[in-house]
């Protein structure tokens, strides 16, 4: 199914360590393993989903992806490039054919710069346009994100949050990328503009054949929108394959712990549901447990667990897990 | 699928907000607070009087001298004995005070404005700098000058001792080439003996023409400036440094720091003015450091960087506008705070050379009277500082209000 | 049975520079002792700030509670002084919130402020109070309970000091707990964990419980009643059955048609409630959802409709159509 398909991104052990907080003059921390070895593919016009929570690092891989932070080690490939080869100019062109849309809506806007300067940026560092063609396809952005055009000439605090989310979608697809991380992109917005920001995003994946990466720790709604998904804890990859083998034919503890603990909508599923409730706290990523990261609150680790990092490997078609006890 | 529909939207979008602009609504509150009215009252006047004395109400300091009217009280009315009127009565030369403390503005708003802005000028750019490159990590070519800059002024204290410029050239080329090395001088201990001794026959051989002693001096001089430019020096280093150096500033108290620099380079207002500004520098360093500190972890930031700006353009056009308020508060105190400086210096006889009307010196001059009786010499040149100061100071409160972000909604 | 908590049609406004703001709107429902009642509703429907209201914690200015009465255990709380108000706070009900690094002080240690609420509503030596404060924290499934009493705030983690602040909350057994979007900032494992939690101590200890937040699964999995608010007033309430079965308001059916969940149907599309929630500065006439509802007319537009109870159910509705929508509820 997937194997006939492009791959557009290749990420191959990639690692970002942040430098440990200074303890003294002599001595730093540990690092912080913020990403540990992480693998994956993401094919042409597919919806990746990354889900995790706090510490698992899936924020960090966005942004390494586009070399917004330096990787500590490890490729990404990008329509068969290695961003590593790269130099600073070249960087800089294929930024164009990837871009990023942020969590806080109220953050990611720069609030003396008008809307139309804010999804115009892109252009002017990238393009020779004239101002009239500059403003016109400004103009087309807004629209095709459901923002009246007229508006170019306002400040974000006159928007509301769910429209503020469209101009950094807007600008986002300015270069007309062929790929998009959307990190958090729905988290500030309220429940009902929630919706109404993942309609469009679908709708623009269809219409302008764009390839995502959707990172997010609410579980369902990166079902909704993926069609594979990947979960991720404490800077490693635990499990990975489609949207519905995930959710029917979940392998690794942490997703099956994930899963249950997601709250559904519906107070009969409430009370009949499956629930793992796990022990603890998520462990300090500049101090991983020695062994198998989720060792500390697994309800199955075994002696092993303690000992030896699982492998990821493929176990079935297209499904991937990091685990001791799945063979 | 509910279909997102634009018409729709317009409908529910703005329906009830106005267009506003952020600086519209502080001004707004500015207006609307009375100490802020009464400084900007004060202000208005202060830099209308002096600017108009200056350009239209003749003066000639050095013209002006009469001791028949040696310290007369004021007076409205001509008479007899006081052929002139004296508002504000006459000092020990029979000057009209009422004359020189307008003019006398004029010298105070210069000393201000010039002494603030060197002081925002190099304090602003130090902050601006040390606090972006503390968090962005620096481009090859950003790096290579900053190594380069260093070389040279490194360079400069070897040049300085062996009176030879080729001293300054082998420096500028280490810094170049260290900065242009950097990827290859990670982790390694052999760099800081290469660039150690580089350093060290660069500095040594040339000065040798000199002398043995200059050319050890030199040597030595060389190889610690190897050392130190073969060290990884970073965008965190380099704020380190800057920042210790402006705290190296700081520690002397304000007006002693400035006597010292006016002692050393001479008398005159515009001396003044330099010895002001440069200890201004540090707050105002510090102040842009934090506020750009604050601003350069937004989202903002980041999605410039992603979408490809380069350093220079997201320092103007989006970092500069967002520290705005804090500077244009600490700008207008800062104007409060010399022209009070510059009455210290004055007072002295630091600053103005006599008989250039600055309020300062009118009060030096004429202290010594008081006893005597003649309270309107000492009054109305202290009244001057004391106004123009508030003023500053109430009009630099209403600003702090009207920008804080806080009360934005 | 008297109901523990009866509020009648409580208005708070806020008065700024821009005009008045109408946050709370004529709210009025009442709780049993031993109740959990879900307050659900999007950001600046009003669920926060009537809570803050009936514990008299409006700033003023620029708040005012303008009208109503909150009847607990036979007094009106809105005609007590803030002396009086002060005895009530903590020890009658109690309160917790969003963010428990900036709930709990960072300069005290976590016993110090257990144990000073208890000794400001209770008789008890200091040694008393410490005992008890251990007590708690075991309670709340704090491990090392009676050694953790001299950390502070900073080194426990997010879910850890959520747990403790339920501790303090509980700590003078109040009749009544109010949890404003406790577990919105927690890690989703952490919120399952603090929710079991809360149901064994609401067993347990039998008090009634008013949660407050924006998510509809978490009501779900935790009350026994719910009231759905928008723009200051509650639109739909009842028994958490016929909220999510049958529902009956088109803002509660938008909103739950809106959730994905994890059991849909792959190519469930969502639906999305068109358009934004109204400024409250300028609240308009009528139903204040009028203006996103498909089912609107012109009733709708002019009059506010009241909240009307379904024969033989414990459920209301403020929608002059909802008996022509029923039938539709939840997937």
């Amino acid at each position: 199914m997937k194997a006939e398909m492009k791959k557009l991104v290749e990420v191959r052990n990639l690692k970002k360590y942040f430098p440990g907080t200074e303890v003294s003059i002599f001595q730093t921390g540990n690092d912080v393993k913020a990403v540990d070895g992480v693998s994956f593919d993401i094919y042409e016009q597919e919806t990746l989903g990354l889900v995790g929570e706090t510490g698992c690092g899936k924020t960090t891989v966005g942004r390494t992806m586009l070399h917004l932070y330096q990787p500590t080690a490890g490729n990404i490939i990008f329509d068969g490039v290695d961003l590593n080869d790269l130099g600073e100019r070249e960087l800089r062109f294929a930024r164009s054919k990837m871009q990023m849309i942020f969590q806080d809506p109220y953050a990611s806007l720069n609030p003396r710069m008008t809307v139309g300067s804010i999804v115009g940026a892109p252009l002017d560092v990238h393009t020779d346009q004239s101002r009239t063609e500059k403003r016109e396809r400004v103009q087309e952005l807004l629209d095709i994100v459901g923002l009246n055009p007229d508006f170019v000439n306002r400040y974000p605090h006159e928007f509301s949050g769910g429209q503020r989310q469209r101009i950094g979608i807007a600008r986002a697809l300015a270069l007309n990328p062929d790929f998009v991380v959307c990190d958090e992109p729905i988290s500030s917005l309220d429940v009902s503009i929630q919706a109404q920001v993942v309609n469009l995003l679908e709708d623009l994946q269809k219409k302008l054949g764009l390839t995502y990466l959707f990172i997010a720790h609410d579980l369902s709604m990166v079902r909704h929108i993926s069609d594979r998904m990947a979960v991720m804890y404490l800077g490693k990859i635990v499990e990975l394959a489609d949207r519905d083998e995930i959710f029917l034919n979940s392998l690794h503890p942490y997703t099956q712990a994930l899963m249950s603990a997601v709250p559904v909508p519906d107070p009969d599923l409430a009370e009949t549901k499956d629930r793992i409730i796990l022990d603890g706290d998520i462990p300090n990523p500049s101090n991983p447990p020695l062994g198998c990261n989720f060792n500390t609150r697994c309800p199955v680790a075994t002696d092993i667990c303690f000992k030896e990092e699982p492998e990821y490997r493929e176990v079935e078609n297209n499904h991937w897990v990091a685990c001791h006890l799945v063979k | 699928m509910a279909q997102i529909n634009p018409e729709e939207f317009t409908v529910t979008d703005f329906a009830v907000r106005e267009h506003r602009s952020l600086w519209g609504d502080a001004w707004g509150r500015l207006i609307s607070s009375n100490t802020a009215r009464l400084g900007m009252f004060i202000v208005i006047l202060f830099v209308f009087s002096a600017t108009f004395s200056h350009y239209f109400w003749e003066y000639e300091p050095k013209k002006d001298l009469d001791y028949s009217l040696k310290l007369k009280a004021p007076n409205l009315v001509v008479t007899e004995e006081i052929p002139s009127i004296h508002p504000f009565g006459t000092d020990k030369l029979g000057r009209d005070i009422f004359r020189r403390v307008v003019h006398g503005g004029w010298n105070s708003l210069r000393v201000g404005i010039v002494a603030v802005g060197i002081s925002l000028a190099f304090g602003g750019v130090i902050g601006l700098l040390t606090g972006f490159y503390e968090t962005v990590i620096m481009t090859t070519v950003e790096r290579i000058v900053l190594f380069g800059i260093t070389g040279f002024l490194l360079g400069m204290l070897s040049a300085w001792i062996s009176n030879q410029l080729i001293q300054l050239l082998v420096f500028t080329l280490l810094g170049l080439a260290a900065g242009y090395f950097k990827d290859f001088l990670e982790g390694k201990l052999s760099r800081v003996g290469i660039f150690g001794l580089l350093g060290a026959l660069g500095s040594a051989t040339p000065a040798l023409f000199m002398g043995t002693s200059v050319a050890l001096v030199c040597g030595i001089l060389g190889l610690l400036s190897g050392v130190l430019l073969s060290m990884a020096l970073d965008g965190r280093f380099f704020s380190n440094v800057m920042m210790r150096i402006m705290d190296m500033i700081l520690s002397f108290p304000g007006y002693l720091l400035a006597i010292a620099i006016v002692a050393f380079l001479g008398p005159g207002l515009g001396k003044g003015m330099i010895a002001i500004g440069v200890v201004g520098i540090p707050v105002y360093a510090r102040l842009t450091r934090s506020a750009v500190l604050s601003v350069v972890h937004k989202e903002y930031i980041l999605a410039a960087q992603s979408v490809g700006e380069s350093h220079g353009r997201i320092i103007f056009r989006h970092i500069t506008p967002n520290i705005l308020s804090p500077i244009i508060v600490q700008t207008t105190m800062g104007l409060a705070n010399a022209i009070l400086s510059a009455a210290a210096l004055g007072f002295l006889g630091l600053g103005a050379i006599p008989p250039e009307p600055e309020w300062g010196a009118m009060l030096g001059d004429s202290y010594r009277y008081l006893t005597s009786g003649a309270w309107w010499a000492v009054l109305y040149p202290g009244l001057a500082i004391m106004l123009s100061v508030l003023g500053f100071n109430l009009l630099g409160d209403g600003l702090r209000d009207a920008l804080d972000p806080k009360l934005r909604t | 049975m008297t109901p523990l908590l009866e509020i009648k049609n409580l208005k708070t406004r806020f008065y700024t520079q821009d005009g008045v703001v109408r946050a709370v709107n004529d709210v009025s429902y009442t709780m049993d002792s031993g109740e959990i009642l879900g307050v659900v509703g999007e950001s600046g429907c009003g669920k926060s700030v009537h809570a803050l209201s009936m514990m008299q914690l409006i700033p003023y200015p620029p708040g005012k509670i303008t009208n109503g009465e909150v009847w607990l255990d036979g007094q009106d709380l809105l005609t007590l002084n803030e002396e009086e108000m002060q005895k009530v706070r903590g020890r009658d009900i109690a309160m917790i919130f969003q963010d428990p690094m900036t709930s709990l002080n960072p300069v005290f240690t976590i016993g110090f402020q257990i144990t000073e609420a208890l000794l400001l509503h209770n008789d008890m030596t200091k040694r008393e109070a410490k005992d008890r404060a251990g007590e708690l924290l075991e309670l709340v499934g704090i491990p090392g309970a009676k050694d953790r009493l001299d950390d502070y705030p900073h080194q426990f983690s997010g879910g850890m000091r959520q747990r403790a602040m339920i501790a303090m909350g509980l700590s003078c057994e109040p009749k009544l707990l109010i949890a404003d979007e406790p577990t919105t900032a927690l890690d989703v494992t952490i919120q399952a964990q603090i929710i079991d939690l809360v149901k064994k101590l609401q067993e347990e200890l039998g008090m009634a419980i008013m949660w407050i937040t924006h998510d509809l699964g978490v009501v779900a999995e935790l009350a026994h009643t719910i009231n759905v608010m928008y723009a200051g007033s509650i639109i739909e309430t009842g028994q958490i059955h016929n909220i999510y079965k049958e529902t009956k308001h088109p803002y509660t059916i938008g909103l739950l048609g809106s959730l994905p969940r994890l059991d849909d149907a792959p190519g469930t599309e969502l639906v999305s409630i068109p358009g934004l929630p109204p400024d409250l500065l300028a609240l308009p006439e009528g139903c204040p959802f009028a203006a996103r509802c498909e089912y609107r007319i012109e009733k709708c537009l002019v009059e506010k409709p009241p909240l009307e109870g379904i024969d033989g159910k414990d459920h209301s509705v403020a929608c002059w159509r909802w008996e022509e929508i029923a039938g539709i509820g939840s997937k």
